[in-house]
């Protein structure tokens, strides 16, 4: 089903975008568990609680975020991580089909005994192993992150509460103690591996669709602009259902209302292991088991590959302009 | 009007080496040149592509032989390229259907590539690879692909091959591409403007390794808007107009084919007698001008030439570039041999 030879090619071709994502994705995650190591949680909780009123937008309760694992795993919504994500499903989907087409390479290599599905299959293989190792490597760059980072926390001083007031009174007038622990003592790393899978659907959903738009497609802008305009419109409906609950119906009309990596996390903190891979049990908020909003993502990119394969092998290539 | 007869009794006197000649010659409509063949390398029936209310091909009936070297000849927009491609299975028929060595390409487009190495009219390879990348890419993704074969090739042409595409100039692209199809020991090649940009040197090479493949016993389909290069290398050429076939003309005949341009000294319309129709392809007569094209051999129609008395004549070989202005100009009907009465 897939041609080794055109999976070659089609992983040298994409090496150079694949590397500088999986860089990025990496350093960033590492360097963002280093940034919540400096931020005290203290001083963390004072800023977040400035913004309670904007509560509401956030993909998790605030609550959820006051502890050292609930902000390592606001990376997963973190722009920078979705950018690479994006650029990268995008880049790859439109590539298949509008792209070759528009460079007008494609006609030289449909020429040889391959099929249209073997030339499509070889070109997602390399797309979704490629969106599969940038995941791994942002999970990566989150261990290794927690493994070498170090957090201080101000311990508590000693205090007596008089009865029948709310008045503490210290027993010590010396500096409150501060302690240092490793990261990997208040956070573990296997935590994120449901916040991973996540992103992963998210891009899968997005590889789906940018292929399915290329293999209708001649013009490869064309297609990069269609699969952007569905992202944002289906962003800002996602935005005005968060904004008003008059609208909170377009929430569920949305793709990114099934991207909830940092509610899996907390599930995983607050329930157990494996709460965020059940088909029961879900959220308040929500009317399935917490494993189906991935699903959904992966069962639409599978959808999207397979009229993209109908798509394609059945219409008609035009010459290179 | 007047008209001017030949006498019937010269006429007779010629009349078997007429026949003779007439059925030597291969220019024949499209109709009855497609029949079924078992050694047919392509063949189209009926084969029509309609985009909306533009016919790209209209019901195109077609053969080509195993083993020929086969032109197409047309304008722009003729349909050749569209024949071409609906051959490897790029575009899908909206009528009839073609057949590569007996396989459908809307059935089994694979099977028909595996059969096939196709240079088309402008060869864009993947710019980020080097020559020799793109070389042994196409060799290992051909089903009969030869990485020495094509690297032989390169060196004939003088190929760098340590040169990124993206940096070659359009003449080396051409050549790469070249090299990566001529490569190939697939039994039928279809060469679509493969001199295109190329440098008069390197026509020939190309034009040489045409002919070398025609020796290997492999088909080739040669599209080109150079006629010589046509004349120089095919043994059977069709035009397409609109996306019809309008003629077929093997080059052996075509050899044998004159124009004679001269003036006559009558006003009359000249009649060509009935027994000398058949050997005379077109004739136009401006004033005191007459242009005769001939259908085949010369030499029957000396006789009736010499009848007419014609003066300051001029004999010229009838080339290619006739026949395509005869089509193409609307000099004359296409199918036709079309008279001036």
């Amino acid at each position: 089903m897939i041609h080794y030879v055109l999976v070659r090619k089609y992983a040298a071709q994409s090496l150079l975008l694949w590397s500088s994502c999986a860089l990025a994705l990496f350093s960033f995650a590492w360097v963002r568990v280093w940034v919540v190591s400096l931020l005290d949680m203290g001083q963390f909780r004072t800023i977040l609680e400035q913004f309670r009123d904007f509560e509401r937008f956030a993909p998790i309760g605030f609550d959820a975020l006051f502890t050292h694992t609930g902000r390592v795993g606001m990376t997963f919504d973190e722009p920078i991580v979705v950018l690479c994500t994006v650029v990268w499903c995008i880049s790859r989907g439109s590539d298949v089909v509008s792209g070759e087409l528009g460079r007008g390479t494609l006609e030289m290599v449909l020429s040889q005994a391959i099929s249209r599905t073997t030339l499509l299959l070889s070109h997602a293989f390399v797309s979704i192993l490629g969106l599969l190792g940038l995941a791994l490597l942002l999970w990566a760059g989150i261990a290794a992150g927690v493994g070498t980072t170090t957090v201080s926390e101000t311990m508590p001083t000693p205090s007596i509460r008089i009865p029948f007031t709310a008045i503490e009174i210290p027993l010590t007038t010396a500096e409150p103690a501060k302690e240092v622990f490793l990261m990997s003592e208040r956070v573990d790393w296997q935590t994120f591996g449901t916040g991973v899978f996540s992103l992963f659907a998210l891009g899968f959903f997005l590889l789906g669709l940018s292929t399915l738009f290329s293999s209708m497609d001649r013009y490869r802008w064309r297609t990069v602009g269609a699969a952007i305009t569905v992202y944002v419109i289906q962003l800002v409906m996602f935005g005005l259902g968060k904004a008003t609950e008059r609208l909170s119906w377009l929430r569920a009309t949305s793709f990114f209302n099934c991207y909830r990596p940092q509610k899996q996390i907390a599930m995983v903190v607050n329930q157990d292991t494996l709460a965020p891979w059940r088909f029961t049990g879900g959220e308040s908020d929500s009317w399935y088991g917490p494993i189906v909003y991935p699903l959904i993502l992966l069962v639409c990119g599978m959808v999207f590959y397979v009229s993209a394969i109908l798509i394609f092998r059945k219409r008609d290539l035009p010459a290179p302009l | 009007m007047m008209t001017h007869s030949f006498p019937a009794r010269s006429a007779r006197a010629l009349f078997a080496t007429v026949t003779l000649t007439a059925n030597a010659t291969d220019d024949r409509t499209p109709a009855t040149l497609t029949p079924t063949r078992r050694d047919a390398a392509v063949q189209a029936i009926g084969l029509s592509k309609r985009y909306g209310t533009f016919d790209a091909l209209a019901d195109l009936d077609l053969t080509i032989s195993a083993g020929e070297v086969f032109g197409l000849l047309g304008p722009n927009g003729a349909g050749k390229t569209t024949f071409i491609r609906t051959l490897l299975g790029f575009l899908f028929p909206t009528g009839g259907r073609v057949l590569v060595n007996g396989i459908d390409p809307v059935i089994n487009p694979v099977a028909v590539r595996g059969q096939v190495s196709y240079l088309p009219g402008d060869a864009r390879l993947p710019r980020e690879m080097r020559g020799l990348g793109v070389l042994r890419f196409f060799a290992d993704m051909q089903a009969q692909g030869d990485l020495r074969r094509s690297l032989e090739i390169a060196d004939r042409l003088e190929l760098d091959l340590k040169r990124f595409v993206g940096f070659m100039s359009t003449g080396m692209r051409q050549k790469l591409a070249i090299a990566a199809v001529m490569g190939s020991h697939a039994p039928i090649l279809i060469l679509d403007e493969p001199t295109a940009n190329l440098d008069p040197t390197v026509r020939g090479d190309v034009l040489e390794m045409v002919q070398e493949a025609q020796d290997e016993g492999r088909t080739v389909i040669f599209s080109s808007h150079v006629l010589s290069e046509i004349e120089d290398v095919c043994d059977r050429v069709a035009f397409l107009r609109r996306g019809r076939l309008v003629r077929e003309q093997t080059l052996n005949s075509l050899k044998q084919r004159h124009r004679i341009v001269a003036r006559i000294d009558r006003d009359e319309q000249i009649e060509i007698p009935p027994e000398f129709r058949e050997l005379v392809e077109n004739l136009t007569q401006d004033g005191d001008r007459i242009v005769i094209d001939t259908a085949s051999d010369l030499a029957p129609l000396l006789p009736w030439l010499q009848f007419l008395d014609l003066r300051q004549m001029r004999v010229e070989a009838f080339g290619l570039r006739a026949v395509y202005d005869l089509i193409h100009r609307g000099e004359a009907s296409p199918h036709g041999k079309e008279s001036a009465e």
